[in-house]
């Protein structure tokens, strides 16, 4: 931006250290601290640790003056209150008395003047124990001084503003504190009237105080980096107010100088990055910053309207911090409001040419041209396309920001958009390159058209990571090695050449290269391991700059000291200056979530179940809603296939709770799933269609977006038509699913959709048809390494067998025992009970067998099938099982038991 | 006559009880239209009418047959309702002197002065001025703190401090019914002010229901009414006035027909009316009428010399047809009677546009700017300067300040999705001329800029590109540009029975407008191949031979085409 008038904003930024109502009760509270007299205990105070304990108050006092928010008199004075004795009266009365004096410029200046006497000189290294001089490089010395430059600085109209905001400042706090017996006369005079309302401070303090009430409802967890909110929310509350933290801990005495001291050097190594920026548009930016961190992290359950409030008002106050747009335009995001959105991203890169934020001057890779930074634009509208599930749109987009990249050379940016253009490639089905991306110059064709979206897909990986690499850009490359894993774990590599010498390739996945993947991922911790590493910027994606920026803080000691107290609120107001990134947290937390994925694929219930139980308890501060709510629904169906529906929908009421807020939330899909499960069981297969058919709703209408609802509807209803004896239609569903799966390219799903036609084959009497499906799914689990899979389509193979003769049962037999282990570790309930009914089924069929000798060997079996199955609440199962115990009886000659397992029967029988 | 009589009568004792109320402006647009009326011929001198003559002549010059409709049936279908004038409050005479000073005062915009002078008057007349005086000091104020306060964080928005009091104590007043049709208007004013639009509406429509013929309140009450559905909800009485109104809505709508035939109408009645003469050239001016526009402008300025209001637009005009030395005539003369009126600098920046100094033309406009933040078109040009000095970054920004003060402004949207173009961001860019075209649908050039947006390399979406040509094809598209596009991508896309379709309709244009180049040549060329290929040798035989009037390339290739037809004919047809 070329010139001054348009942006005021940047050009009146330095020094904004202002003058505020508070500071000057804060500076009025230094002159009763120290004033220029030369006792050891000056007069109100009665004894030295009296005297220390104002001190270290003003020393935290000063501390938190940088604050965006500021607090009114009221609580100054209260928090005044908690030092405790007669003296905190005499200290609200002075400063009550003080403030409302300052009745006209002159007195302003008077005060200012007197000011200056507390400061000692600058040759104070003959220094009288009792005298009381505030060193001038002591910390409040340093606030005494700025105070005084910032005030000299100030024009004669400026004066009159502070004026008129002390004004306000004290009638604020009138309704609440009595000043009747004080000399009030002139301290209202007519003039001042019209600034009311003027300070920027108290109307953000108002106004943060109204969201805090409404966020405070949602969530009693948020905290801000301040403790004036706190304190706001305490009164709010009427709770018994309780003494602030700060307050508390200065009841330790200790000697002024040593924590004038100690406290210099944290806040050197504190201040000096945040130093010389401006401050108050620091403490907004940073504001936003964490509110930014709090939408994302919230999702839908973020307040939106209380916050939208806030944002405009914000907005209003300075219409030029651009950043409020793209606050807008996140809230709007994560409430799925498409077209606010859309206006509030156009408009924060309108006005911001994406070279608003502190990374504007530390990234040195691109320099600043004139041109403006619009490819993080493109990049960012590609992201919201991608959310609102319109791949069309995000590819288009995503491709001009790969173009224009190229021609700005921003590679940070090339290489955020390569990642993302992988996400979309891997999250949606796009099954044809070439109709999607009209252009002939796209990169993204450019790399050959013959190739099919998985290969390309695995090409852009690669590049990507490359990329990613090549420019340190750490989160990147721990994102793009997740990227990797999950391709690998899903998809066969196949040579990317279609001409010329092939290397024989063995075209399965593997294992090891996911795990490799997976380590490399999350070795970015270890970058963080080292604090020093903590500041480096770190490439130019917007969610990534604003989660990478540091925050401003003015409550360090606070945070310190409540530390050693071991506050959880406490903590998590200090957490992020001396912890991990939330970023790096939440890509490592990630990684964990997909361990769990890649178990269940791979067959290992209990270590899927750990990675999920992992996830949920160690990440769940830094992870999303969104991703915590997958973690329950893994937790939750876990408990449902191994322990029964009971245990499951107890489980799931207490995560609905948690997640309440969440508008399309993975918990819904995991209801509908458990619930049309259980009807299916329990046969009621009216209901199971409904919820079948409510699932489907879930996924959006776009074609290839929320492919895997969709594969699972589809799946749902083919199980319905079995239970109800549609063969045929049954088989024309899993016929369309397999098309689909086919087009694009899932190939871990196609495995389950040949299992299915087994199974239809099985249950209409076909199984001569159904065995090739069995063994055509059996060697598709094979080269995805899908063992529990594998080991159900062994089932299946071994059912087909046994349903072709009893000639076959030896071979059934020998195929069940082998899946055994699998199946008795890692299958769920469902599948147990159906391998040891077949198991009994075998036996019974061997005609070699007989069950008079060995009746265990088959009853055995049925008793776990038949325990198993009533806690799935499985009656047709379990009316199978109990029948076939009760022919086992009978034929052993034991009625009594017979007529027991018949009555189970009939019980299930009726039930189902 | 008597419908005019009616009119001056009204208007006469208007202008006296808005000047005695301060009410400024509202007086000198009343005195305007005063003025306006045509003068009974009978009564008045020649020397008077002198000049009322001129105008009328030129302006019936323009007339067409339906405006003649219009104006020789004066307003005959609404019966106006007259509303009883209000009645001047006979204070005592201390009351009123106490006025006379405070009103005084205000003259000398001694605002809290003369505040002070009324504190204790209850007369209705007494407390509007207090009120409105307040007002005023309170504006001056926050204009005054509005830069005192320019800090880090820009903090414009300040408010009127007095906004409370005033509304606090008029309140009371609309409750206890003893307030009067002005005090109504400052009420709307201030509950404008504090946001709350549909109270204002209300207390708005009170007031010019109770007193039709105080300008600002009509033009406070457009402002509040942004689509219109609202404007059709207002429950207005018929006055003339209304009329005013509404042609004035209409226009702000974005209605510019339905806005010319009342503005028509009115002229009837005030037919030497600047503000109607100005309005209709608004009006013509958006329907990209230049000619019209540019002689009614001339027309005014010979008038009224001194008149600045609306110059800007004929600058616009000026501009367009590059008329350097009109312009700087123009600007020359604005600058001369008031240099610090945003339209002058506005006037001034386009002239130095015109003569390709652009930065001097963005510190003009700039100038306008800081005079008035919330000028719309110094910063759509603004943007548009920044564009041509190749500051993408600067003119998205003005722009989208432009935008974000009207989001009907479809020229800065236009410009930024331009912008955005430049920059070799063609999708992006195609948001923004979604949103100008949505606004503004009938324009071709908008539809245009989309359309080749679509048709860029790194987009290359033909179908859409071919739909955006045709919209603009519709809607009377001067250059034919959209007609020859379409000609080419049919082609482009083999769809030859299209493509011969647009080339016939294109040269038929060109014929007409006897336009002579490339296009002419390229369609000639296109047709006779495809009248070949048709096997229709008679049609392409004509195309081949007007080639041949082209010297080039394609005269041989014509002669060639030529030979191959005659063989061709041959060979179906042998001769005899």
């Amino acid at each position: 931006m070329s010139g001054a008038a348009a942006m005021p904003g940047l050009s009146k930024a330095a020094g904004a250290f202002t003058i505020t109502p508070h500071k000057l009760s804060i500076c009025i509270l230094i002159q009763v601290y120290a004033p220029p007299s030369q006792t050891s205990v000056p007069f109100p105070f009665s004894s030295v640790a009296q005297h220390n304990l104002l001190g270290s108050f003003l020393l935290s006092l000063t501390k938190s003056s940088e604050d965006i928010f500021e607090p009114k008199l009221d609580e100054l004075v209260s928090q005044l209150k908690e030092i405790g004795g007669v003296l905190n009266h005499w200290l609200s009365d002075h400063l009550a008395r003080k403030l409302s004096s300052l009745a006209s410029p002159d007195d302003l200046f008077n005060f200012f003047n007197d000011l200056r006497g507390i400061l000692g000189g600058s040759d104070s290294n003959v220094m009288d124990d009792d005298q009381i001089i505030l060193d001038p490089s002591s910390n409040l010395g340093v606030f005494v001084r700025r105070c005084l430059l910032a005030f000299n600085l100030l024009s004669f109209e400026a004066v009159c503003h502070l004026l008129t905001n002390v004004a306000t400042y004290c009638k604020e706090s009138l309704s609440t504190y009595e000043l009747s017996h004080f000399d009030d006369s002139d301290s209202d005079t007519e003039a001042p009237m019209h600034y009311e309302n003027m300070d920027l401070e108290n109307l953000v303090v108002e106004k943060v105080n109204k969201e805090i009430e409404s966020r405070y409802v949602v969530d009693d967890r948020f905290s801000f980096h301040n403790h004036a909110p706190k304190a706001l929310v305490r009164a709010d509350e009427d709770r018994d107010f309780s003494p602030g933290p700060q307050v508390r801990k200065i009841n330790k005495p200790r000697e002024v100088s040593a924590c004038a001291s100690s406290s210099c050097d944290v806040s050197d190594s504190v201040d000096s990055p945040s130093g010389d920026f401006l401050r108050t548009n620091w403490q907004i930016q940073g504001y936003l910053l964490e509110q930014a961190d709090t939408i994302e992290r919230q999702g839908s359950s973020f307040p939106l309207n209380a916050f939208e409030s806030v944002l405009k008002d914000l907005l209003k106050l300075a219409p030029e911090l651009h950043r409020v747009h793209f606050l807008r335009y996140l809230n709007s995001l994560y409430h799925q409001d498409y077209h606010t959105a859309l206006e509030n991203i156009h408009r924060y890169f309108d006005y911001s040419a994406g070279a608003e934020g502190c990374d504007f001057v530390s990234s040195s890779s691109t320099g600043c041209n004139s041109f403006g930074r619009y490819e993080i634009a493109l990049l960012c509208l590609g992201m919201m396309h991608f959310h609102f599930g319109h791949p069309d749109q995000a590819l288009e987009v995503l491709t001009e920001a790969v173009r224009v990249s190229q021609q700005q050379n921003n590679d940070s940016c090339l290489a955020y958009t390569l990642a993302a253009i992988c996400k979309l490639l891997s999250e949606f089905g796009v099954s044809n390159m070439r109709g999607l991306i009209g252009s002939s110059y796209s990169p993204v064709t450019s790399i050959g058209t013959a190739l099919s979206t998985q290969q390309l897909l695995y090409v852009l990986l690669r590049r990507s990571l490359k990329r990613a690499e090549s420019l340190k850009l750490k989160r990147l490359v721990a994102s793009n090695h997740l990227a990797m894993a999950k391709f690998d774990l899903t998809q066969v590599q196949r040579p990317l050449l279609s001409f010329g010498p092939k290397a024989s390739m063995k075209l399965a996945t593997f294992p090891s290269n996911v795990c490799k993947e997976l380590r490399l991922s999350s070795h970015l911790i270890n970058e963080y391991v080292d604090e020093a590493s903590l500041m480096i910027p770190d490439g130019a994606f917007c969610t990534q700059w604003i989660k990478n920026l540091k925050k401003p803080k003015g409550s360090v000691i606070f945070s310190q000291e409540n530390e050693c107290r071991n506050n959880t609120d406490a903590f998590q107001f200090c957490g992020q200056p001396c912890s991990i990134p939330g970023s790096v947290l939440q890509l490592l937390g990630s990684s964990y979530l997909f361990r769990a994925t890649a178990w269940e694929f791979y067959g290992s219930s209990p270590l899927a179940r750990m990675n999920a139980l992992l996830y949920a308890t160690c990440f769940a501060d830094s992870s999303s809603l969104d991703d915590l709510a997958l973690a329950y629904g893994k937790l939750i169906q876990y408990l449902a296939v191994f322990k029964g529906y009971k245990e499951a929908f107890a489980a799931l009421k207490l995560a609905e709770g948690k997640f309440l807020s969440l508008s399309k939330s993975q918990i819904q899909l995991v209801k509908l799933q458990l619930l049309h499960d259980h009807a299916l069981h329990t046969g009621n297969l009216k209901l199971a269609q409904q919820l079948c058919d409510e699932l489907g709703v879930l996924a959006s209408s776009v074609a290839g977006v929320d492919i895997e609802i969709k594969v699972e509807a589809s799946l749902r209803h083919a199980r319905i038509l079995i239970a109800a004896n549609q063969f045929s239609q049954a088989a024309a569903v899993a016929r369309s699913l397999f098309c689909m799966c086919y087009k694009f390219s899932l190939q871990v799903e196609n495995a389950t959709v040949l299992l299915l036609f087994a199974e239809i084959h099985k249950r209409s009497g076909n199984a001569v048809l159904g065995i090739p499906y069995a063994l055509a799914s059996l060697s598709f689990c094979k080269s995805f390494n899908l063992d529990l899979l594998k080991a159900s389509a062994t089932l299946t193979l071994a059912e087909l067998w046994l349903s072709l003769g009893s000639s076959h049962a030896k071979r059934a037999l020998d195929l069940i025992h082998g899946a055994f282990p699998v199946l008795l570790g890692h299958g769920g309930l469902e599948l147990r009970a159906r391998a040891f009914i077949t198991e009994a089924k075998c036996y019974l069929a061997d005609s070699n067998f007989s069950v008079s000798e060995e009746p265990e060997m088959v009853l055995e079996p049925l008793r776990q099938a038949s325990e198993d199955l009533e806690l799935l609440e499985y009656h047709k199962l379990a009316a199978e099982a109990f029948y076939l115990m009760a022919i086992v009886f009978d034929k052993l000659g034991q009625l009594d038991h017979r007529e027991e397992a018949a009555c189970s029967f009939r019980k299930h029988v009726t039930a189902s | 006559m008597g419908i005019k009589e009616n009119c001056r009568n009204e208007l006469r004792a208007a202008v006296r009880q808005l000047s005695d109320r301060c009410l400024y402006s509202a007086s000198k647009w009343a005195a305007e239209q005063l003025v306006g009326i045509e003068q009974d011929p009978a009564k008045y001198t020649p020397s008077h009418t002198r000049f009322q003559r001129g105008s009328s002549s030129i302006r019936r010059r323009f007339r067409t047959a339906t405006e003649a409709a219009f104006t020789s049936t004066p307003a005959a279908g609404v019966s106006h309702v007259t509303t009883p004038s209000v009645p001047e409050d006979d204070n005592e005479a201390i009351d009123n002197d106490f006025y006379l000073l405070a009103k005084s005062y205000f003259d000398c915009q001694e605002y809290r002065r003369a505040t002070h002078v009324l504190r204790d008057q209850t007369g209705k007349k007494a407390v509007f001025l207090r009120c409105y005086s307040l007002y005023l000091a309170g504006e001056r104020r926050k204009e005054e703190e509005m830069i005192e306060l320019e800090g880090p964080l820009g903090k414009s928005d300040v408010v009127n401090h007095e906004l409370v009091s005033i509304e606090r104590e008029l309140s009371g007043l609309r409750k206890n019914g003893s307030i009067d049709s002005f005090g109504l208007y400052l009420y709307g004013l201030v509950l404008k002010q504090k946001g709350s639009d549909n109270l204002a509406r209300t207390v708005l429509v009170e007031s010019v229901n109770s007193y039709p013929w105080n300008w600002s309140a009509w033009s406070e009450l457009q402002s509040l009414c942004t689509t219109a559905e609202t404007l059709d909800s207002l429950n207005l009485n018929n006055h003339w006035m209304k009329d005013f109104f509404l042609a004035y809505a209409y226009q702000e709508l974005r209605m510019h027909t339905e806005s010319l035939v009342k503005y028509e109408n009115l002229q009837g009645t005030f037919s030497f009316s600047n503000y109607i003469q100005a309005q209709i050239a608004k009006a013509q001016y958006s329907r990209r009428e230049f000619e019209q526009v540019e002689v009614i402008f001339e027309e005014l300025l010979r008038n009224d010399p001194y008149r600045i209001e609306d110059m800007d637009m004929y600058s616009n005009v000026l501009y367009a047809k590059e008329c350097f030395s009109a312009l700087s005539y123009l600007a020359h003369r604005v600058f001369l009677t008031d240099k610090y009126r945003p339209e002058s600098c506005c006037i001034i920046g386009n002239y130095y546009s015109l003569k390709g100094q652009h930065e001097k033309s963005v510190m003009y406009f700039r100038r306008a700017l800081k005079l008035n933040k919330k000028y719309l078109s110094a910063w759509t040009l603004m943007g548009h300067e920044y564009v041509e000095m190749k500051n993408t970054p600067a003119a998205v920004d003005a722009y989208r300040r432009a935008v974000d003060i009207n989001p009907c402004d479809y020229r800065a949207w236009y410009g930024l999705g331009q912008a955005y173009e430049m920059m070799g961001m063609p999708f992006y860019a195609l948001h923004y001329f979604k949103k100008s075209v949505f606004l503004h649908p009938s324009d071709s050039r908008l539809w245009i800029a989309m359309a080749q947006c679509y048709e860029t390399e790194q987009l290359h979406m033909l179908e859409e590109a071919i739909k955006c040509y045709r919209r603009a094809a519709n809607c009377n598209d001067r250059e034919a540009i959209a007609l020859h596009q379409l000609a080419k991508l049919h082609a482009e896309l083999g769809r030859s029975e299209e493509a011969a379709f647009y080339y016939k309709k294109d040269l038929e244009i060109m014929e007409a407008e006897e336009r002579e180049g490339p296009n002419l040549v390229e369609a000639l060329m296109f047709l006779a191949r495809y009248y070949k290929a048709q096997k229709r040798f008679e049609d392409a035989e004509v195309y081949c031979t007007r080639l041949l009037d082209y010297s080039g390339p394609e005269k041989e290739t014509a002669k060639s085409l030529l030979r191959g037809i005659r063989y061709e004919m041959d060979v179906e047809h042998p001769p005899p």
